[in-house]
């Protein structure tokens, strides 16, 4: 690696982050020259923000699992499922790529996404074993994986919608299901309030200190 | 640091150093861009109006739109995902449908103003909350659903819906984000 890379952050300068216009920085935050949107250099309490989020991300998590996320009501008789028992009754009847999808977008990327980015925060702030390329691939990885958990709201709203067959089947939506939501999105403003260049800056600190 | 160049439709730049695109000219940006947003505004009514899919138990049927949809999530008290629904899969793709259908506009015409920067600096921003995609999949998904003990019937608003979205996918996509900023900047800024 070349140790004497100038930065954009030495040299004053910054990209926007909605236009990509390079800036020079005259002020915090910096109106920027093209699109006149206001940033920063590096977003204020980005660190304690996405931990914030994140916590918040985690507590959500817990009720969305233990209750129920709807219930089939079929001849009088209420079957609640939540959204663990519902991919197992996928799996009862052998549609194994159906479960999987649903595992992967409501149990694996929200975790992966909240241990992720607990991950990236500690990283960079204790600089520890942090490796730039790599952590920042990983980070927009989970930024894309972000919306895809709103499958299982999306699933159960058109499921509530279409089976109203009065006293025969209907479908209602379980309290888990509003848990959910808020753990996806509560997950996504934590990704959006992390600030990728972060990462970069601790690297450049040590090097600039080995020297 | 990379000095900038000019480029032709249909060139782009790569990093020399990890290799990823820095600055990509699309081929025909803007008519492709304004004819798939055209054709999207079009679809968008069918789309959301007609019944996606039905079923039938014990000989009763019914059968839902996307906008009954949230209508029965409303008239049933599930505020929050009638109101989710709403905004990720109904009303922000429509914002951005109309948004690049309006952007494109004015560059295929030559109705440039200041405050499209504005403007598209806001498009910009909703890119992240859009859903169509994952809501297509949640279709897809209650389909598997229903039809263990149900008997599923698909409507024309599943074809509607299906064409809404690779038309309002691919208008957004071929947008050439880079080229309209370049174009703005020459035009109003000093």
């Amino acid at each position: 690696m070349n140790l004497l890379i100038k930065t954009a952050k030495q040299e004053n300068l910054a990209l926007c982050p909605k236009c990509q216009r390079v800036n020079i920085l005259q002020s915090q935050p910096q109106c920027c020259i093209r699109c006149k949107g206001l940033f920063y250099q590096r977003k204020p309490n980005s660190l304690q923000y996405t931990l914030a989020w994140n916590i918040a991300a985690l507590l959500a998590f817990i009720p969305a699992n233990l209750y129920p996320v709807m219930i089939i009501y079929s001849l009088g008789i209420d079957e609640p499922s939540t959204i663990l028992s519902g991919i197992g009754q996928f799996i009862d009847h052998d549609l194994y790529p159906i479960a999987a999808i649903i595992f992967t977008a409501s149990i694996i990327v929200p975790l992966l996404k909240i241990v992720g980015l607990f991950l990236l925060v500690y990283r960079v702030y204790t600089g520890v074993r942090l490796r730039p390329d790599k952590h920042s691939k990983f980070y927009h990885v989970l930024e894309f994986l972000g919306p895809w958990s709103m499958l299982d709201v999306f699933v159960v709203a058109l499921l509530v919608a279409v089976v109203e067959l009065g006293f025969v089947t209907s479908v209602s939506a379980g309290p888990a299901i509003n848990y959910f939501a808020l753990t996806v999105i509560f997950t996504m403003f934590a990704a959006n309030s992390f600030d990728p260049r972060l990462l970069w800056d601790k690297t450049v600190d040590h090097l600039v200190l080995d020297q | 640091m990379y000095d900038r160049p000019t480029l032709k439709q249909g060139q782009n730049v790569k990093c020399s150093r990890c290799g990823s695109t820095i600055i990509e000219r699309k081929v025909d940006s803007i008519e492709r861009s304004f004819f798939w947003s055209l054709a999207g505004i079009i679809l968008l009514f069918p789309a959301i109006s007609l019944p996606i899919m039905g079923v039938t138990l014990m000989g009763q049927h019914h059968q839902a739109s996307l906008l009954d949809c949230v209508l029965v999530l409303i008239d049933r008290g599930f505020f929050m995902i009638a109101s989710l629904v709403f905004l990720f899969a109904i009303a922000v793709p429509i914002v951005r449908l109309f948004g690049a259908f309006y952007i494109t506009y004015s560059f295929k015409f030559n109705k440039l103003k200041p405050s499209l920067l504005s403007f598209f600096r806001a498009y910009h921003h909703l890119g992240h909350w859009t859903m169509l995609n994952v809501f297509m999949l949640g279709i897809v998904v209650s389909m598997y659903k229903l039809l263990d003990d149900t008997e599923l019937s698909v409507n024309m608003g599943l074809l509607a819906f299906i064409f809404w979205f690779i038309s309002s996918t691919i208008a957004s996509s071929t947008l050439d984000q880079d080229y309209i900023w370049q174009t703005l900047e020459d035009e109003f800024v000093d």
